[in-house]
């Protein structure tokens, strides 16, 4: 177990440097978040309370973690492309400590995101410092093993040349779906529905109510927290159960 | 003790045999080239032989160990260059032994001394700091088997290890592995019949998945009647002889 641990760490902490390393990751995870951030707060904030702070803040951080499905699922499958996870495999280390090694990396990143979104909310906006920013911070990285997880599935599944494509769908799902972009008044009840049972709005909702500090503990924070840990268990455990079956065919 | 003994290993693939029925005995110590043309079977066989695939039928031994039911004892004592360069792109070459060093279980002191005596081997200590994408296919490809060379593996398979290499660093890595002649058992495969002249105890010829020839250089010259691999290896294959 010990030993385990060790291999853990060593593959969490080259998976970090290797996507850290990437300029292009860094754009993506944080300087296009934080951009989007300051820029739509600036532009819309006075227009409609969609963009104002307590509600742009926490959906910036659920729309940057989407890149996180990009990179976790662009590293596996170019590992599993090239000979360095096939040496990796004739070590004793054993495919639960590959895919713990990719989880674990990306969850640092998910916490920079979170905090340097939320200190620029902050400076921006500084009322919206408070203690339920803390909470935001850590109930972020629940929702960010959302999407890490659906980096594990399509990184198991896909080459590098589809993992694009593949995880832009996420993307452009939880820029979509979220609700986070435009007012939900007069949309069609389905779509509402659809919204509602996908994972991009529960997530999004999840940590704007935690850093609100919303009364309706069931409806706004229990009710989503429960669809983004079901959606999380369900894709990860697909994504383990691929990466086994790949890893034996190798 | 034979550090490999295979029994009647066989590998299919739907409609194909790639491995039929090989028996080898290789001894500790040995460094022993296989050589085919391509689709002979040699990657599957260094496949079944490091647990990467599992055989259809029959088994192999390292150091004992069936490759069926003991992969854990295997994998702590064996090590495997493939024929791609197989390192973290984004990792300097002293990060990449560190790393390495850490997933074979090795100390920090011990990782110091890997690291020291791999520089010395393989001339790596004057691109240390440099990130490995930054390097040339050469260094990348001595980096790729000083990997291999971290763990300390007892038995070692390099599937052709200087593949795409120019002459200079192919000389080089020929330096860098007679330099491991007894320490470990070492399984080679490659296309170029002068590395397998310059470098082996003893050769294997394969071809469609079966063992023509094992033997040394001696044998394989009488038995062919010509005087050098090359010649003997397309009379092997080409007559069967």
């Amino acid at each position: 177990m010990k030993e385990a641990s060790k291999r853990i760490f060593a593959l969490t902490k080259r998976n970090l440097k290797e996507i850290l390393r990437e300029p292009v990751s860094l754009i993506f995870l944080l300087g296009l978040p934080l951009f989007l951030l300051v820029l739509f707060y600036y532009i819309f904030h006075n227009l409609t309370p969609q963009f104002e702070m307590q509600y742009l803040a926490p959906g910036i951080i659920a729309f940057s973690q989407a890149f996180l499905t990009l990179f976790v699922g662009l590293l596996m499958s170019m590992d599993r492309a090239s000979a360095f996870l096939i040496r990796l495999y004739v070590t004793p280390a054993g495919s639960y400590e590959f895919i713990a090694g990719y989880m674990l990396a990306m969850l640092p990143v998910s916490l920079v995101q979170s905090v340097l979104f939320f200190i620029t909310a902050g400076i921006i906006e500084p009322s919206f410092f408070s203690v339920n920013m803390i909470w935001g911070v850590l109930c972020s990285l629940i929702t960010a093993m959302l999407y890490i997880g659906f980096g594990i599935l399509f990184g198991s599944l896909c080459n590098e040349k589809a993992i694009g494509g593949i995880a832009s769908i996420v993307i452009s799902g939880q820029s979509v779906l979220s609700g986070m972009w435009f007012p939900l008044e007069g949309i069609n009840k389905n779509v509402i529905t659809v919204m509602n049972i996908l994972p991009f709005r529960p997530s999004a909702q999840f940590i704007q109510h935690i850093v609100s500090g919303s009364d309706a503990v069931f409806d706004d924070i229990i009710k989503p927290l429960i669809i983004v840990l079901a959606y999380t268990v369900v894709i990860t455990t697909a994504g383990i159960l691929i990466y086994n079956v790949k890893m034996k065919r190798q | 003790m034979a550090a490999i003994r295979t029994e009647k290993l066989r590998k299919e693939y739907k409609d194909t045999v790639a491995v039929d029925g090989l028996d080898l005995e290789i001894e500790e110590g040995e460094l022993f080239s296989l050589l085919g043309v391509n689709g002979a079977g040699k990657t599957t066989t260094i496949k079944m032989l490091t647990t990467l695939t599992e055989p259809t039928s029959g088994d192999a031994f390292i150091l004992g160990h069936s490759i069926k039911e003991d992969k854990k004892k295997i994998k702590e004592q064996i090590d495997v260059s493939m024929q791609q360069t197989a390192v973290a792109r984004n990792l300097s070459v002293d990060e990449n032994l560190e790393f390495y060093c850490r997933m074979r279980g090795k100390s920090k002191e011990e990782t110091e001394n890997i690291k020291k005596r791999t520089y010395q081997i393989f001339g790596l200590d004057k691109v240390a700091k440099k990130r490995t994408k930054q390097l040339s296919g050469g260094w990348q490809r001595k980096l790729s088997i000083a990997l291999a060379l971290a763990g300390e593996p007892k038995v070692l398979f390099l599937d052709e290890p200087t593949l795409g290499l120019d002459v200079i660093a192919r000389r080089e890595l020929w330096r860098a592995i007679e330099s491991l002649k007894g320490k470990m058992t070492i399984v080679l495969t490659t296309h170029y019949m002068e590395e397998a002249e310059a470098l082996s105890d003893r050769i294997g010829i394969m071809k469609d998945g079966k063992l023509l020839f094992v033997g040394d250089k001696t044998a394989l010259f009488e038995k062919t009647k010509t005087s050098s691999v090359e010649d003997a290896f397309i009379k092997t294959v080409e007559e069967g002889v």
